[in-house]
C-alpha cells in the first residue's frame, strides 16, 4: 500500500501509522495548497464501541521545506485530547449526535495546531473539535453536516479539518503482495493463473485525515506568492510524521500507558510507496525513525530497485529491456528524492536541491487542472503526481510504470522502454467514496451500520 | 552525586529549548544523603541505562531528556538494579 503497514514496528502500532500524504494546489481556492497526511489504516466502519480516533499521546506533523536542504523549514503540529462525557456509561454515544456539540456524544476529541518555524512556535488554535466517526443512521444521522462542522477557518486565510474520512487511494493488495501479482496479466506470471480484473482492497476503508489548507505565502520561503514555474522559491518538499514519547511507562493504577521524554519519530511518509516498495524490510523501522535530509543511506535502493529486478523474474520475456538494464535509476532518483530539474520535462521543474531526501515535492507556481489526468505528470498533466499529489492521482499505476523504465528515457535516451512498461496496472480504478469538490476533499467516511463487509475465500 | 555535581546537572536539566542537554559531571564520592536542590524535578522521571558497560544515564522528564554522564551514579543504578 502506499504506506499502509508499511513496515513491521509501525504496523503494530496504526494510530500513528501514516498511510498517505497529499499535497496539492486546491483546485477551488487555487491561492492556497492543500496538504492531508492519513493516518490509521484500513478502518473498518463498524469497528465499535471503541471507534477510531487520533492518538492523544501521538505528536502528528506536516512538515514543508523550502531551503533547498531537505530540512523542515516549517512544521504544522496537532496534538490531541479526548474527553468522556458519561464516565458511567459504555456506549460511544448516547442517543443520536446531531451536532458536534451535541452532550450525546460521549468521547468527543479536540485538537491544538500549531505553526512552527525557525523554532519560534505560535499557537494558531486550541480546542478545535473533531467530528464523531461516521456510525451509522441512528447515531450520526447527518453525516455530511457534522462533517461539515469539523472544518474550522482560522486566523491567515487558513482551514482545517482533523477526523474520519474515506480513504482515497487504491491498490489491489491481495494480489500485488501474492508474488507481485497483477491480475489484468495473471496469464504472464511465473505462476500462471486466468486474467481477471483487479480488485480494490483499500474500497470501504477509512482513514483519519488531517487536512490543511494554507495560503501559498505561508509555504514560501521569502513569503512571496509564487507564479515563476521555473524558480527553486515556487517549490516545496513536504513530508508528514508521528512522533511518540520516548519512553512509555504501564501505570498499573490507571491500565494505561504513560508517555515521558521528548518527543520522537517513529512513522514518515512523503512519496507513496517509498518505504513500502523500496526500503527493504531489515530497514524499515529504521527509515521510519529517520529525517528525509538523512536519506542518502537509502540512495541505491532506488538507483538499483528490488523491484526492477522482480517484474522480469515474474513475468518472464515480458521485460527484455528492463532486465538488460545495470545502471543506476536517475530517473527514480529525480523523480523521488531530489525532484525533477529543469531541463528534463519540458516546462517543468520541481527540484529541491541535490540533498537525496524522499519528499513530496510541489512546484506551487502550476496552477491546477482543469481536467485532471491520474497518471499526473507522466500522461502530461503537470499538476499531478510526481508534482505533488491529487487525491485522484494513481500512484500505484504511476510507480509501477516508473519501475518498470518508461520514465527512464528522460534521462538515458539509450534506453527503449518495453511494450508493457506502459500498459502495466493493477487493474483497480478508483471505486472509493467519491472525492468532494471541497475542503477537505476527501470523501465522507463509510458508515458503519451502511457499509457490508466484503467476502472471505480461503482457497 | 555531590551537592556540586548535583547542581551542575540540574542547571543544565533545565537551561535552553532543546529536548536533550547532556551534562558530564565530574567524578565524586555518592553521599549518603543528598537533599533536593530548589531546581530539582518534581515530575515523575525515568531513569534508563542503556549500556551497563557506560556510565551514561538517560533520564525522561516532561518532554525532555537529560543525558548524564555519571560512572558513580550509573553503577550504584547496576547495584541496586543487581539487587546489591
Amino acid at each position: 500500500m502506499s504506506s499502509h503497514r508499511e513496515a513491521p514496528e509501525i504496523s503494530k502500532d496504526p494510530v500513528a501509522d501514516s498511510t498517505d500524504v497529499y499535497a496539492f494546489v486546491s483546485p477551488d481556492r487555487p491561492d492556497t495548497v492543500t496538504l492531508i497526511a492519513n493516518y490509521i489504516p484500513l478502518q473498518a466502519p463498524d469497528g465499535g464501541p471503541n471507534f477510531y480516533e487520533f492518538g492523544d499521546d501521538v505528536l502528528y506533523e506536516i512538515h514543508i521545506s523550502n531551503g533547498q536542504k531537505a530540512e523542515a523549514d516549517i512544521t504544522y503540529q496537532f496534538e490531541f485530547h479526548t474527553r468522556i462525557r458519561n464516565k458511567f456509561s459504555f456506549l460511544y454515544n448516547t442517543g443520536p449526535i446531531t451536532d458536534i456539540h451535541s452532550g450525546t456524544w460521549n468521547r468527543p476529541q479536540f485538537y491544538s495546531l500549531t505553526r512552527v518555524e525557525k523554532g519560534r512556535s505560535k499557537v494558531l488554535a486550541k480546542n478545535l473539535e473533531c467530528p464523531p466517526v461516521n456510525v451509522g443512521p441512528r447515531s450520526t444521522p447527518n453525516y455530511a453536516a457534522l462533517a461539515a462542522q469539523a472544518v474550522h477557518t482560522i486566523d491567515g486565510g487558513r482551514k482545517v479539518f482533523a477526523g474520519q474520512r474515506a480513504d482515497a487511494f487504491h491498490v489491489d493488495l491481495g494480489s500485488v503482495f501474492d508474488l507481485g501479482a497483477l491480475r489484468p496479466v495473471n496469464h504472464l506470471h511465473l505462476i500462471s493463473m486466468p486474467d481477471t480484473t483487479g480488485v480494490n482492497s483499500v474500497q470501504g476503508f477509512n482513514v483519519h485525515t488531517l487536512a490543511l489548507q494554507v495560503p501559498k505565502r505561508d509555504l514560501t520561503r521569502d513569503g512571496n506568492l509564487p507564479t515563476a514555474v521555473g524558480s527553486g522559491k515556487s517549490v516545496v518538499g513536504v513530508w508528514a510524521t508521528a512522533s511518540r514519547r520516548k519512553s512509555q511507562i504501564w501505570d498499573a493504577r490507571t491500565g494505561r500507558y504513560v508517555g515521558h521524554g521528548p518527543w520522537k519519530q517513529v512513522s514518515r511518509l512523503g512519496n507513496p510507496l517509498f518505504n513500502e516498495v523500496l526500503v527493504p524490510m531489515a530497514e524499515k523501522d529504521l527509515w521510519n525513525a529517520r529525517p528525509p535530509s538523512k536519506d542518502a543511506r537509502f540512495a541505491k535502493y532506488v538507483d538499483h530497485p528490488e523491484l526492477a529486478k522482480l517484474l522480469p523474474a515474474l513475468y518472464p520475456g515480458v521485460f527484455p529491456n528492463l532486465a538488460a538494464y545495470s545502471k543506476a535509476r536517475a530517473d527514480l532518483n529525480a523523480i523521488l528524492l531530489t525532484g525533477i530539474p529543469a531541463g528534463v520535462v519540458p516546462g517543468f521543474q520541481n527540484f529541491t536541491g541535490p540533498v537525496a531526501s524522499d519528499m513530496l515535492r510541489l512546484n506551487m507556481a502550476i496552477p491546477p487542472s482543469a481536467n485532471e489526468n491520474p497518471l499526473g505528470l507522466v500522461a502530461g498533466d503537470a499538476a499531478g503526481f510526481p508534482n505533488g499529489r491529487r487525491l485522484g492521482d494513481d500512484v500505484v499505476t504511476i510507480e509501477l510504470r516508473a519501475v518498470a523504465g518508461l520514465t527512464l528515457p528522460l534521462v538515458d535516451t539509450s534506453f527503449t522502454p518495453d511494450g508493457a512498461a506502459s500498459a502495466i496496472a493493477d487493474g483497480t480504478t478508483n471505486t472509493n467514496a467519491g472525492i468532494t469538490g471541497t475542503f477537505p476533499y476527501l470523501g465522507l467516511p463509510g458508515g458503519g451500520y451502511q457499509t457490508v463487509p466484503g467476502t472471505t475465500a480461503a482457497s | 552525586m555531590s551537592d556540586t555535581s548535583r547542581r551542575k546537572f540540574l542547571a543544565a536539566a533545565g537551561a535552553g529549548t532543546a529536548a536533550t542537554a547532556v551534562v558530564t559531571l565530574s567524578g565524586g564520592a555518592a553521599q549518603a544523603a543528598t537533599t533536593r536542590t530548589k531546581g530539582a524535578a518534581t515530575e515523575p522521571v525515568v531513569a534508563y541505562v542503556q549500556d551497563p558497560k557506560a556510565g551514561v544515564l538517560y533520564l525522561m522528564v516532561g518532554e525532555r531528556e537529560v543525558i548524564v554522564e555519571d560512572h558513580d551514579l550509573v553503577a550504584r543504578i547496576l547495584n541496586a538494579a543487581g539487587g546489591r
